[in-house]
């Protein structure tokens, strides 16, 4: 059997009808515990609904900040976390999608019995977390990890022999010279040789674990490649290395990688599309040229002029101000309302903006007592007494709170320390396509 | 200081497997052996166990049973630079050199023994725990709090009384109590070592839970349990000679703690020999697996360096 | 970015610190590691000079070395001297001391006083059992425990009051001080404190100060504790800020912040900052001169403009090419190959010369010095001797 497959096997014609990986409607919740009984009282959304599809031989770029739930996510489509709600899958072939898009356009109560079937008949082969045996095995093999940091993803006590080729001997693929000889041609194939097979992790140095770390990967000629931060924690000269090692391979094998990173530089070179996520969701999508030439969305907009550009001469870099929301608990409508620079009324402001916005008028926020929530868009604050609450009426009404929030106050009415505040509600945003494949949520450009 | 170079590879000539992984245990010990105080313990346990080992060439063994001590009625009392008993007699005319000779080899079988058993259901537990995580990991923490919210020498003790008088039934209660910490110990560790990448990439990999444990999991695990264990190899023999003492061994038996008991009644009349040379070698025992153990810590786990 | 402090441009301006061919060598079970190895550069007033290098280059080392925190096995100042004026010493026309011969306690003095620190992770450098507000107190007390008795208690305050505002009461004073005649002038003194930890907060866009003050460090974000040093940092007005990558642990968006507020306030308080970073681009943004280190030595210095508009020295050319920007493409970043020298014992050659492709014999058997091209531009490297062209190195288009 060839250790280096040409770039073919991997892209052959039957293969660029379907992704590599699909995602649909994808959540990973993680339970907030408290108590002594530790009860569950609520749910950290770090990832909150997220549907693409990576197509072989191309290279998706996933970027956003921490928090964002963009590593969350990676590790959910390498199959180390299960996802709590939506699916994940694995070679799904275009006219499967197409089914699966036909039928899930159709209420659920409305589905015929042979739908559900046919679903279900879909799912078994291909969702990754109902494989099982050959299936499974399939998936595991063809979906590898690369992880950023490049000391805590090597076994401290394990020879680069034995680490890179234990991918090898868990699926019995070779044992004694012929694995030795196999892991040579992997280390040779990352830029390294003989001589590192009998040494120890910590005898290198970041870039050179990265490489061991990418020869691991490749060791069972995979399809599939995430990359989590790569090259985060490398120095500028290193990173170029690898960045070109990844390219070079990904040519000669016919890898599909996705690449994710904070590093908006970094993922522009590397990527051909590239998604952008905020507190769990996608906020833009599309090719990387369209989102940097013809950004739509103030997020990407804000990141775009917070990385400094080296080639540029003028730009100034400039920041966000304003609080991120509570993944626990985060705004029905654009999550990025509260930061962004270009906010409308129309956007979901919610009673928490008020009550944060309360926060920055120190006596204010001191005589708050209670907040009786109806809805998140709905609520009647209470007060210590009346001069504060005549105070915050009279300051939201003719005073200094945003303009996009005042425009979607509806209703402000005060009766004695109380004051009742209502804003407009809003749906929940979604992706819409702004020409060609480029996706955005946000209003401003998508006109719902 | 993150800004220091290290060495590069370049320079170093290359091994096969097996000379690597000598090296880096010659290196190791290298490192151990060079702080003086444990270079100094490790000499002191390797004489005693030579000394246990090399027991019945050094003395005439007792008959029938060498572990019980000789009694001569003609030498009672005798003091220390008596012919033929150069550490003096016991009350019942036992020689003293032959209690702490042979005692020595009770007391190895006694650490080696408890210290074996421990580990081993210490860390069967604690890995169960730790890694399985879960249900399993609640009821056994549960069972190891039972066990920690009575004190580990009374509990021994009242496990000792129960059996009856035997040093085998002390090793027995020993065994059965102790093995708490270890487990805690490697539970701990599991924990903070599954958190590590390298777990994850073996998962992707596709290897078997059981071998993910095995080959990732514990290896970066036991450093802890290592260097507790060598430490309790010292102060078991100070809670078995503490258990004999207070009368749970059999009487007669050449152990330290039972000499040490023995002598008691003669200190106050000037009779010292008997029960300071014993105590003199419990004191060593511990003392010396207490140096060696700090001196491994210190190399393998640099963090809680006693300095 | 360039600043200007009384209208002069950058060159004509005081001098705050001259570091002259420092040299800072760590004691290795290998041999000596020699980090710094001969470093000299100059700061001036109101300017921000850019350090920057990728790890080992020895830049954070440097950085420390001006306050003297280089613990002392297995690290020595092997060399050289830190000369520092502050803007008392300035005003009175004096020299410069010796940072690195000063006796401990001046240096203790000078420290968050006259020369302040900010570190990489803001989350190691606050003390996670106090609450901000006692942090941020601790600093006044320290440098300005004159201003507060001066302002919160009467004429000439007794001894007590005095050790106080010094934090240096003993055990039995402290008790004697929750007494009323005491207690009384405490509680000024205390107000007076947070006062001015109020107002330092303030300076930083800190919206609700108060709140902060009462926090614990882990309740805030990382950008918010950032902001807290900074504070700390800037609280007394000091005349040189040193801050090593200060935001390489933060969110870009919150990066952007900091070093806008960072900016801001230098203008306003008038303070030097050391700027560490191993990041290009963010240097170009905000320094106004720009000093190259590699292997413990410095390789270039210039003006920013200069120095991205036209990089000599090979290094800094390859790192720069090695940056993903617009103009790349996929697989073609220019990658230096090879890896940082080992600083053990190092013999007299260029420390670059392993993996310049331009290198000839004498690169690999002299040190290089730093030649003056053009105005405020120098570079260390054998190319830009004058001399006969066989043995020097040319330089290319790096490929």
């Amino acid at each position: 059997m060839t250790v280096v497959s040409s770039a073919a096997s991997h892209l052959s014609e039957t293969v660029a009808e379907r992704a590599v990986i699909s995602l649909r409607g994808v959540e990973k919740h993680f339970p907030i515990k408290d108590g002594a009984l530790q009860r569950v009282v609520g749910q950290v959304r770090a990832v909150d609904g997220v549907s693409f599809a990576i197509r072989p031989g191309e290279t998706v770029g996933l970027v956003g900040e921490s928090g964002c739930g963009k590593t969350t996510l990676g590790r959910c489509i390498s199959g180390l976390a299960p996802t709590t709600g939506g699916k994940i899958y694995f070679r799904l072939g275009d006219d499967a999608a197409a089914r699966l898009d036909e039928i899930e356009a159709i209420p659920e109560a409305e589905r015929s019995q042979d739908q559900l079937a046919e679903i279900e008949r879909i799912d078994a082969g291909h969702r990754i977390d109902q494989l099982s045996g050959p299936a499974w095995k399939t998936y595991r093999r063809n979906c590898q990890m690369v992880f950023q940091d490049s000391f805590s993803s090597l076994n401290p006590r394990q020879l680069v022999k034995d680490i890179v080729g234990r991918p090898l001997r868990v699926y019995k693929e070779a044992s004694g010279s012929e694995l030795t000889e196999r892991v040579v041609s992997l280390l040779e194939s990352v830029g390294l040789g003989r001589q590192h097979l009998y040494r120890y992790p910590h005898q290198f140095s970041g870039g050179q674990r990265q490489r061991i770390s990418i020869a691991r990967a490749l060791a069972l000629d995979p399809e599939f490649i995430v990359l989590d931060e790569p090259t985060s924690a490398l120095d500028v000269s290193v990173q170029a290395q690898i960045l070109n090692l990844l390219h070079e391979l990904q040519q000669e094998r016919g890898l599909t990688y996705l690449f994710i990173s904070h590093d908006l530089g970094v993922v522009r070179l590397m990527s051909d599309r590239i998604a952008v996520m905020y507190l769990g969701e996608v906020v833009e999508q599309g090719t990387a040229l369209e989102l940097f030439e013809s950004s739509r969305h103030p997020y990407t907009d804000a990141l775009l002029a917070a990385n400094p550009d080296i080639s540029s001469e003028t730009t100034e870099m400039k920041g966000l101000s304003g609080t991120v929301p509570d993944p626990a608990n985060p705004p029905e409508g654009c999550r990025f309302h509260t930061r962004c620079p270009v906010a409308t009324p129309a956007c979901g402001w919610e009673v928490d903006d008020a009550v944060d916005w309360l926060q920055t008028k120190e006596t204010l926020l001191g005589a708050l007592i209670d907040v009786e929530r109806r809805t998140n868009f709905d609520a009647t604050l209470v007060f210590h007494d009346v001069d504060s609450a005549a105070a915050v009426t009279t300051a939201m009404a003719e005073g200094d709170i945003p303009a996009a929030m005042k425009g979607a106050l509806a209703n402000l009415a005060r009766d004695g320390t109380k004051v009742r505040i209502s804003l407009t509600p809003v749906e929940p945003v979604r992706l819409a396509d702004v020409g060609g494949q480029h996706l955005t949520s946000c209003i401003l450009h998508t006109g719902l | 200081m993150t800004d220091v170079v290290g060495t590069p590879l370049s320079a170093a000539p290359v091994e096969g497997p097996l000379a690597v992984r000598l090296r880096r245990f010659t290196d190791l010990a290298r490192q151990v052996l060079r702080n003086k105080t444990t270079l100094a313990g490790l000499i002191v346990i390797v004489g005693m166990v030579l000394v246990a080992f090399l027991a019945p060439v050094l003395t005439t063994p007792n008959v029938p049973d060498p572990y019980q001590m000789p009694r001569d009625w003609g030498a009672l009392n005798e003091p220390p630079g008596t012919p033929g008993h150069i550490l003096g007699t016991t009350s019942d005319g036992g020689d003293v050199l032959y209690g702490i000779i042979w005692g020595s080899r009770v007391s190895l079988r006694l650490s080696v023994i408890v210290v074996s058993v421990t580990v081993t259901i210490g860390v069967i537990v604690g890995s169960l725990a730790g890694f399985l995580g879960g249900k399993i990991d609640e009821i056994l923490m549960r069972i190891v709090d039972v066990f920690l919210s009575i004190p580990e020498l009374i509990f021994a003790l009242a496990i000792a009384a129960v059996l009856g008088p035997s040093f085998g039934n002390i090793i027995l209660a020993l065994s059965m109590v102790f093995w708490v910490k270890y487990a805690r110990i490697i539970r701990g560790q599991i924990i903070h070592v599954k958190q590590n990448e390298y777990v994850d990439a073996a998962r992707i990999t596709g290897d078997s839970r059981f071998n993910i444990f095995l080959k990732d999991v514990l290896p970066n695990s036991v450093t802890p349990v290592m260097v507790q264990a060598t430490l309790d190899m010292g102060s078991i023999v100070l809670v078995g000679a503490t258990l004999s003492f207070i009368g749970l061994a059999e009487a007669g038996l050449a152990e330290w703690g039972v000499l040490v008991s023995k002598g008691q009644v003669g200190i106050s009349t000037g009779r010292w020999w008997a029960s300071t040379f014993p105590g003199l070698m419990i004191f060593l025992w511990a003392l010396a697996f207490n140096l060696v153990g700090d001196g491994l810590r210190d190399v393998l786990d640099p963090k809680t360096e006693s300095r | 970015m360039t600043s200007t402090v009384d209208g002069l441009p950058p060159a004509s301006r005081p001098l705050v610190a001259e570091v002259k061919d420092l040299r800072v060598h760590f004691q290795a079970k290998a041999g000596l590691v020699h980090a710094v190895d001969g470093v000299s550069f100059e700061i001036r007033d109101g300017e921000t000079l850019g350090l920057v290098g990728e790890t080992g280059c020895g830049k954070s080392v440097t950085a420390r070395s001006f306050i003297r925190l280089i613990p002392s096995p297995p690290g020595v100042y092997a060399g050289g001297e830190i000369d520092f004026w502050s803007s008392a010493a300035r005003r009175k026309g004096e020299g410069p001391i010796d940072l690195l011969q000063i006796p401990q306690k001046e240096m203790l003095e000078i420290r968050g006083d006259r020369i302040a620190m900010i570190f990489q992770d803001p989350g190691k450098a606050l003390n996670p059992a106090l609450t901000i507000g006692s942090q941020m107190s601790e600093v006044l007390f320290q440098h300005r425990s004159q201003e507060l008795m001066e302002a919160a208690l009467e004429e000439d305050p007794p001894a007590i009051l005095r050790r106080a505002a010094r934090q240096q009461s003993s055990a039995l004073e402290r008790l004697l001080l929750k007494l009323p005649p005491w207690r009384g002038r405490m509680r000024r003194l205390s107000r007076r404190v947070d006062e001015l930890v109020a107002r330092a907060l303030t300076e930083t866009q800190i919206s609700n100060p108060r709140k902060i003050m009462d926090s614990y460090p882990h309740e805030l974000s990382g950008g918010m504790k950032q902001r807290v040093l900074i504070a700390q940092a800037l609280a007394c007005n000091p005349d040189l800020l040193i801050a090593d990558e200060p935001t390489t642990a933060l969110d870009v968006t919150i990066q952007a912040r900091i070093l806008e507020l960072i900016a801001e306030l230098q203008q306003r308080l008038e303070t030097s900052v050391l700027y560490i970073s191993h990041d290009l681009s963010l240097v170009r943004e905000i320094c106004d001169r720009v000093a190259v280190m590699y292997a413990g030595r410095i390789v270039e210095t210039g003006t920013t403009k200069e120095i991205f508009s036209n990089p000599l020295h090979p290094y800094t050319r390859g790192l720069m090419a090695a940056v993903p920007s617009a103009a790349h493409k996929r697989g073609e970043l220019a990658a230096i190959e090879g890896n940082v020298p080992e600083l053990v014992d190092p013999p007299p050659a260029c420390r670059f010369n392993s993996r310049c492709p331009f290198a000839v014999e004498i690169c690999r058997t002299t040190d290089p010095r730093a030649i003056p091209i053009g105005d405020e531009h120098s570079v260390a490297c054998f190319a830009y001797e004058s001399g006969d062209r066989t043995e020097l190195p040319t330089l290319e288009q790096w490929v």
